[in-house]
């Protein structure tokens, strides 16, 4: 048993693939012989609102992250961002899905430079549409996230998991996506 | 994703799954259920292992809670293993049943899943089933984990068949909705062919007879708390040193975020800890003994006072009497920190750190991030129908009910969301009010199609009888949209996809002794309008009465295809003022204000050319996108 604790958020709204990627980390954490616990929200929540998923993988018990708790926030919206910026820990790191030459207000930049929260962007939907599918756009983003090396896991593990859960006509799709957004992340 | 179960011994499974993995492993012969968050995964799930696994199992989606209560207490009294599941308000629905179940008995196990919402997240009420266990005295389990719910659904069917008592298991959403790596067992296929053995003294019990059934419910309840003073499994007691002052008392969800925190902040020597789970008996011996070694005891529990309130001694005892901890609201891991830090203090425990970074809060404030509400779907055919609702009767009052079109209030169309059913009573309950003081106001009521088949007919019929005159629109989407998609028996399929017999909703209308109604698809909003407005005069003749609108067009998630059907490519021209009407009265999610606020302009992504929104602007300025300019305007 590794003894690799990792807790990360996974926000945006309805329709952007976050209990898809939720899924792809639970199932990766699976198979590094981790303990997975996480939350979801479902019924009303669904309609247009909010959806932000929990995830830790290792020992926890608690399906829950608590404020300054996050290694990792996964956020595939702006404004989602914001409101979840309250879960990550001190020299976390924000993996955020925006167009390129947009970015997150200064104040809060600065804010998040002093927590050493370091701020990935990439523009996953804008790649994800280059690619013909803009509903892909959740697998750039984690791609590019594990192109930048600061996530504890390795991309051989990622593309085995993406074989495995993504439907099998998505499966193409889904390994391209992934592939771009690594690319994009070391240029 | 996939449709077929993964064979691993060890899966990732929502907690809801994990409860359906128990009623399979346990051998369950039929599982009954009303759709409501956060129950609605259960029976989809039992659906997919008895498909995987070529099981017997009878799986029903029932009309309502009261209804699948009773025939999987039916299939019980057969020697069969039953199980049904809803959410917490279901019960209320269900209670009768389960009150009456509590003295009669069953023979086949009997396992109750209450599913709660602290928070609320998705429901009226945070009310707590195990007080409903209690109050019913009936034996309450609740898990901690979605594996800890899977092993308690089999140990519950075992007790049920021992004391031949139904038992209920209350998951909250955290346990419901979590997920987690659970290992899974064999599945257990039991030969159990339906025998009812008649006894009327039991099956029919008189008074008198009842006496006798309390008393001896009373008697299995004594055993089964020996039971549960024994039991090490769920009831336990985590004990890392001797001399800790103070000691927690805690279950569920709570348990969990506790466990987390204390581990984080390498203070789980400093305390103790008992974990309950059965609430119901409560293991009285083992919780007197675990306060008795503390100075102080904390109980930190979700959602209600049920452990707090059977502990026979409280002078030790912190918690909801003492306000430590908060009467209303889920028990989150911000909330348990808090709660925590405050106690550590008065006992000079350890001191901890502020946990919330009040200056980014500040900042995230300061930037006036917009809500975002949940709404209808773009091209809701309940959109369209509100729209029509609110034009014709700008000041009427509009009781609705419990489902995806509740989000009509927010352009206005819902004024009252109370209960299933009460879109009617209220209704009716309106007009005699105003009648009585020979007052004639417009009521337009609005039901959805499930909500109607779970309790509208008597709320009608009760509403024609008395001679109430108002209008009710139901919303007939086919299906039940806000958990999940489930069928409805308007559409006839059964919970497992088989064919069953439908419903037709204007028959079960006229049934209700309605005649006046009419069918119309509310995407035809001149016709729906017009209809409106004879319904009106219909509900003021003397000779009147009720009038019925069924608004029917499939909903636009579950059926996609229709949307193809339908294509009406809209712009919005340079007419648009700026007026705010089809923002604030239509809410469509397609239709916003665009980058310079200078008009309002169509989303590209989200539209669905419904073409609903060419009716809505009061100045024209929504049309139809002509085909031979429709390149230009793609941009």
């Amino acid at each position: 048993m590794s003894a690799i604790k990792t807790q990360m958020i996974l926000a945006g709204v309805g329709g952007q693939g976050i209990l898809f990627s939720s899924k792809i980390f639970s199932e990766l954490g699976l198979r590094l012989g981790l303990q997975v616990v996480g939350s979801e929200i479902h019924g009303m929540s669904q309609r247009g609102g909010s959806v932000m998923a929990h995830l830790k993988l290792g020992a926890f018990h608690s399906p829950l992250i608590r404020t300054g708790g996050a290694d990792f926030l996964y956020s595939f919206e702006k404004n989602e961002t914001y409101r979840a910026l309250t879960f990550v820990k001190n020299a976390g790191v924000c993996f955020v899905n925006l167009p390129d030459g947009d970015g997150l207000d200064p104040k809060i930049r600065n804010h998040l430079k002093r927590k050493q929260i370091k701020l990935k962007t990439c523009d996953a939907s804008g790649e994800a549409a280059r690619l013909g599918s803009i509903r892909a756009a959740n697998l750039v983003l984690i791609g590019y996230s594990f192109g930048t090396g600061l996530i504890p896991f390795r991309d051989k593990d990622v593309r085995a998991v993406l074989e495995s859960v993504s439907r099998r006509e998505d499966i193409g799709r889904n390994l391209k996506a992934f592939e771009f957004g690594l690319k994009r992340a070391k240029p | 994703m996939s449709k077929k179960i993964s064979s691993k011994k060890t899966q990732v499974l929502l907690g809801n799954v994990a409860i359906a993995r128990g009623l399979v492993e346990a051998g369950c012969h039929v599982v009954t259920s009303y759709p409501g968050t956060p129950s609605s995964e259960i029976v989809p799930a039992v659906v997919e292992f008895k498909k995987s696994l070529d099981l017997n199992t009878y799986v029903e989606w029932s009309a309502n809670e009261k209804v699948a209560f009773d025939n999987a207490l039916a299939a019980s009294m057969t020697g069969k293993r039953a199980a049904v599941a809803m959410k917490q308000v279901g019960l209320n629905v269900a209670s009768d049943s389960l009150m009456s179940s509590a003295y009669m008995g069953v023979v086949g196990g009997l396992v109750i899943i209450s599913c709660d919402d602290p928070g609320p997240h998705s429901s009226q009420t945070e009310q707590d089933s195990r007080f409903f266990a209690m109050f019913a005295k009936v034996p309450a389990y609740d898990p901690s984990t979605p594996q800890e719910a899977k092993e308690m659904v089999k140990e519950a069917f075992e007790l049920s068949e021992a004391f031949q008592i139904p038992i209920l298991i209350r998951p909250t959403i955290r346990i419901s909705h979590g997920k987690q790596s659970v290992r899974l067992s064999a599945v257990k296929v039991l030969e159990r062919p339906a025998s009812f053995q008649k006894d009327p003294d039991r099956w029919a019990a008189t008074p008198r007879y009842r006496l006798l059934l309390h008393k001896k419910l009373n008697e299995s309840l004594r055993k089964i708390q020996n039971r549960f003073e024994k039991d090490r499994k769920w009831n336990q007691e985590i004990r890392t040193s001797d001399k800790t002052s103070l000691g927690i008392i805690t279950c569920s969800a709570s348990f969990t975020g506790l466990m987390d925190i204390l581990e984080e902040l390498g203070l789980k020597e400093s305390v103790g800890i008992l974990k309950i789970g059965t609430p119901y008996p409560l293991p009285q011996r083992r919780v007197s003994e675990f306060v008795s070694r503390h100075k102080k005891v904390l109980v930190i529990e979700e959602t209600d006072v049920v452990i707090e309130s059977q502990i026979l001694d409280k002078s030790k005892v912190l918690g909801r009497f003492t306000g430590h901890v908060p009467s209303q609201g889920e028990l989150d891991p911000d909330v348990l920190y808090e709660i925590l830090a405050r106690i550590f203090k008065e006992m000079d425990i350890a001191s901890l750190k502020e946990h919330k970074d009040i200056k980014l809060d500040k900042l995230i404030e300061s930037l006036d991030l917009p809500v975002r509400r949940p709404t209808l779907c773009a091209g809701c055919p309940e959109r369209a129908a509100f729209f029509a609702i609110r034009r014709v009767f700008p000041k009427a009052i509009y009781p609705s009910d419990i489902g995806c079109y509740t989000l009509g209030l927010n352009f206005g169309a819902v004024d009252t969301a109370f209960d299933m059913g009460a879109g009617i009573t209220f209704a009716s309950g309106f007009f005699q009010a105003y009648h009585q003081d020979k007052k004639d106001i417009p009521i337009v009521a609005t039901m959805g199609d499930s909500t109607f088949f779970h309790s509208g007919t008597a709320s009608l019929l009760n509403a024609v009888y008395n001679d109430a005159r108002f209008i009710l629109v139901i919303l007939d989407n086919e299906v039940t949209a806000m958990t999940g998609m489930q069928p409805t028996p308007g559409l006839g399929i059964t919970a497992d996809g088989s064919q069953g017999r439908r419903i037709i909703l204007e028959e079960l209308v006229k049934g209700c002794g309605v005649d006046w109604i009419k069918v119309i698809d509310p995407y035809e909003v001149k016709k729906f309008i017009k209809y409106l407005k004879e319904a009106r005069k219909h509900t003021q003749k003397k000779d009147g009465g009720i009038a019925v609108i069924i608004a029917r067009h499939p909903c636009l998630i579950r059926y996609p295809d229709e949307i193809r059907k339908r294509s009406i490519k809209v712009e919005v021209t340079e007419d648009c003022n700026l007026c705010m009407y089809c923002l604030d009265y239509f809410e469509c999610p397609a239709l916003r204000l665009n980058s310079e606020e200078t008009g309002v302009e169509i989303d590209r992504v989200l539209c669905i050319d419904c073409g609903i929104c060419v009716e809505v602007c009061p100045r024209g300025a929504i049309i139809p996108v002509k085909k031979k300019t429709g390149a230009k305007t793609e941009q």
